[in-house]
């Protein structure tokens, strides 16, 4: 077929918009991805004329123009009418950059719709014209990538995940490190469970109002409760919530538990359509859960939990977990011993001097150089981009303090402050110090106290407060490094011993002066700490939510009530906090029913 | 016509969000009958494409958290290749389908889904989809939800982001 096809071949030098011919004008449509635009074209027209007229109002070559109607790609030869484009109707277009990935399959070609911007490989239309450049560009063989002269976006394969990681806390330092804590804290189930065990992490447990607060406030548990409304429901369940506090707890009561969902798990594959509704049951809560858990902890969170409770047995230790963890900041107590009458600190001090060096570890995961930090932890590079950002972002601080679950957290840890230095030590930053656990616990009374004094929370959200502490630590850190002999006196307790007369009457010499610092490195911790718990509790009730879901179905095949609403004869909902004494027991939730009920477990 | 194109076949795949509890509670809470909050997705090329709070996604059909689809339409053949929709993906993932793009109401994933069923079958999707927001936007409780809802974004992970900017912190 020649060329121009339309019913008068005279067309093919008309460039004007009226076409010779004498068809009709129509005004048709021609939509790109970003733009619109009405053409007014011949409806006896060839579709190589009319690209011509695409080409002028688009600027851009006729080569690169891909016009689509009804799902068929228009042909130069074609006519307007043979496809039925009539006036008022809409073609697609798509404008093509022709740097092309061999077609087909999953590579991508970078892409732009600026027309006439001749990339690195022109080559014809569509053909398998494999570009090295091109395919070794993109990323997991993904999305293409994205605009004009921007390289192949490597996070493009990464899913929604990476972005995730950006939500909620607003600085991926802290993220970095947050995650780094939790990694480390989870690849020691031991640290977990005494974690679990602390007193005042199981007073917040117990609060089933905070619990849910925190739980909701993940940005990801907000994603998944809108996407399984059965989730939210969960969480509206004080009966459940109690039960996983519980759970939580005590890790034997947890495995006992894994033992029993799988047990109904299995009887669920017997039931027609029963295999088909765990597998989807999987894939939609348990795998994207548990990839995002593991995205945060490293590793699956209920295999810490349940191995764990084989190893610490239904009573776990209440001591200091120190063992585990080699000591990260050993020497680091020769510049900051305590003033106490005992000089048998200083002497500890100077014999501990096995450092871990610099080399990270588990347990030191910013692989911070003890020897030469006089405010141990403070000074370490994790804590001073830390408190960078803090000083940077006030606003931070400020969500920080102002969470509901903060302030409730700051007054019972005023309240007691044995829990508060229970929970700080416990802290894998802080264990396997004793110098720096034993100035903890001095000083954290006052420390706390100083939490509640409002002046001191304005300070923190002053950024050039914030800045001028961040000054004097490094003032400070330079002077250890420069005479290491001046500093063991001059920090007396260089240590989060907060603000005794410190900050808000102004800084009185230059010794109070290492203790501010110390200040806002508690919070963050305490904060991470708090917020893996949250993390861990998340987990869990979505746990709670899989194991719910096997039952409900089980129910749908069985003519019985069903379980996802609370019992009308099951214990009576407990609104407060629980005694850590109750059993998990009788008529409880998870006995099948034609099991006996029994007990399952005593603490 | 085209006997010498080959052609691919273009499907719809609807969800519905709330698993059946709008069909049962809808008529309490809303006053009207909807059967379903119905999130949709083309599938073509061996691959499923949604938009969402991210973006514009693909994954392997039936590959999103919410399982297979509740219910299948064929929205018939299209010529176009997969490269060419994957430049005019891209485009759109750079404009009007960006991840901050996304409205519940007005610019969600069936908004998309209409779009790209358009650009390549030239049919639209079932009207009882599109006509989801007016719907309960015409309820008073739908007003009353609508400023919480306009926050929600939608969107499934465990996808590939199609777009212009993956980081849009």
């Amino acid at each position: 077929m020649a060329e121009n096809s339309g019913t008068d071949p005279a067309v093919n030098t008309n460039t004007e918009e009226n076409a010779a011919t004498s068809g009709t004008i129509i005004m048709v449509t021609v939509k790109t991805p970003k733009d619109k635009e009405e053409i007014a074209i011949s409806e006896d027209s060839s579709v190589a004329q009319f690209k011509e007229e695409i080409s002028k109002r688009f600027k851009a070559k006729q080569d690169q123009l891909v016009l689509i109607f009804a799902g068929k790609i228009l042909k130069d030869g074609d006519t307007l009418n043979q496809h039925g484009i009539k006036d008022g109707l809409t073609v697609h277009l798509v404008i093509k950059t022709a740097q092309k990935a061999s077609g087909g399959g999953s590579s991508q070609a970078s892409v732009s719709t600026t027309p006439g911007t001749p990339p690195v490989n022109r080559s014809g239309t569509g053909s398998a014209n494999p570009s090295p450049a091109s395919t070794g560009g993109t990323a997991q063989g993904t999305g293409p990538s994205p605009a004009p002269a921007q390289p192949a976006n490597l996070l493009s394969g990464f899913g929604d995940l990476s972005n995730l990681s950006g939500l909620g806390m607003g600085s991926a330092n802290f993220m970095e490190l947050q995650q780094q804590m939790q990694r480390q804290l989870m690849s020691n189930p031991e640290m977990l469970s005494q974690i679990m065990e602390n007193p005042l992490v199981q007073n917040m447990m117990s609060n089933p109002d905070l619990m849910r607060q925190m739980i909701v406030a993940n940005p990801q548990m907000q994603q998944l409760m809108e996407r399984n409304p059965e989730i939210s429901h969960m969480l509206n369940n004080p009966e459940l919530m109690r039960q996983t506090m519980e759970l939580a707890r005590n890790p034997a009561m947890m495995q006992e538990m894994m033992r029993n969902q799988d047990r109904a798990l299995s009887n669920l594959e017997s039931i027609p359509g029963g295999y088909n509704a765990l597998r989807r049951m999987y894939t939609d809560i348990q795998e994207p859960m548990f990839s995002a858990a593991r995205e945060q902890f490293g590793n699956n969170p209920f295999s810490a939990l349940g191995g764990n409770g084989e190893n610490s047995g239904v009573q776990p230790s209440r001591t200091e977990n120190r063992e585990p963890l080699p000591n990260p900041w050993g020497p680091s107590s020769t510049g900051s011993t305590e003033n106490r009458a005992t000089g048998t600190t200083t002497t500890t001090s100077s014999t501990s001097s096995s450092t871990s060096g610099t080399t990270p570890s588990v347990s030191n995961p910013l692989g911070v150089d003890a020897a030469s930090l006089g405010n141990g932890i403070f000074n370490s590079p994790g804590m001073q981009s830390l408190m960078q950002q803090i000083s940077e972002n006030p606003q931070l601080m400020q969500n920080m303090l102002s969470a509901p679950y903060m302030r409730s957290m700051m007054q019972s840890l005023a309240q007691n402050p044995d829990i508060a230095s229970q929970v700080l030590m416990n802290n894998p930053l802080f264990a396997g110090n004793p110098q720096l656990q034993e100035q903890l616990r001095h000083q954290l009374p006052v420390f706390l106290q100083q939490m509640q004094n409002p002046e001191a929370l304005s300070v923190m959200t002053n950024p050039r407060a914030m800045q001028a502490l961040m000054q004097i630590q490094q003032g400070l850190q330079t002077l250890q490094t420069e005479c290491p002999g001046l500093m063991p006196s001059l920090v007396p307790g260089g240590l989060p011993g907060g603000l005794p007369g410190g900050l808000p009457g102004g800084l009185p010499g230059g010794i109070p002066v290492g203790l501010p610092g110390g200040l806002p490195g508690g919070l963050p911790v305490v904060s991470l700490v708090v917020s893996q718990v949250v993390s861990l509790v998340a987990s869990l009730v979505v746990s709670q939510v899989v194991s719910q879901v096997p039952l409900f179905l089980q129910q749908a095949a069985r003519p019985q009530r069903t379980r996802l609403l609370p019992r009308a004869r099951g214990p009576p909902p407990l609104l407060g906090p629980t005694p850590l004494s109750s059993s998990l027991c009788s008529k409880c939730y998870r006995c099948l029913p034609e099991e006996v009920h029994q007990p399952r477990l005593q603490r | 016509m085209d006997q010498h194109n080959t052609t691919y076949s273009v499907q719809l795949y609807i969800y519905d969000l709330s698993r059946g509890m709008a069909r049962q509670l809808s008529p309490i809470m809303l006053g009207k009958q909807l059967d379903g909050i119905w999130h949709t997705a083309i599938v073509v090329f061996g691959e499923e494409f949604f938009f969402g709070g991210v973006g514009i996604s693909s994954c392997a059909p039936g590959g999103t958290m919410l399982g297979p689809p509740d219910s299948v339409v064929e929205l018939g053949n299209t010529e176009v290749n997969e490269e060419i929709f994957m430049d005019y993906l891209s485009s759109l993932g750079e404009t009007s389908y960006r991840g901050d793009r996304y409205r519940l109401f007005e610019h969600n994933c069936n908004t998309f889904t209409n779009e790209v069923a358009q650009f390549l079958t030239g049919r639209k999707i079932p009207s009882y989809i599109t006509d989801l927001p007016s719907e309960v936007l015409s309820t008073p409780f739908g007003q009353v939800l609508r400023p919480i809802l306009d926050s929600i974004h939608i969107a499934p992970p465990g996808g590939n982001v199609i777009n212009g900017h993956n980081n849009h912190s």
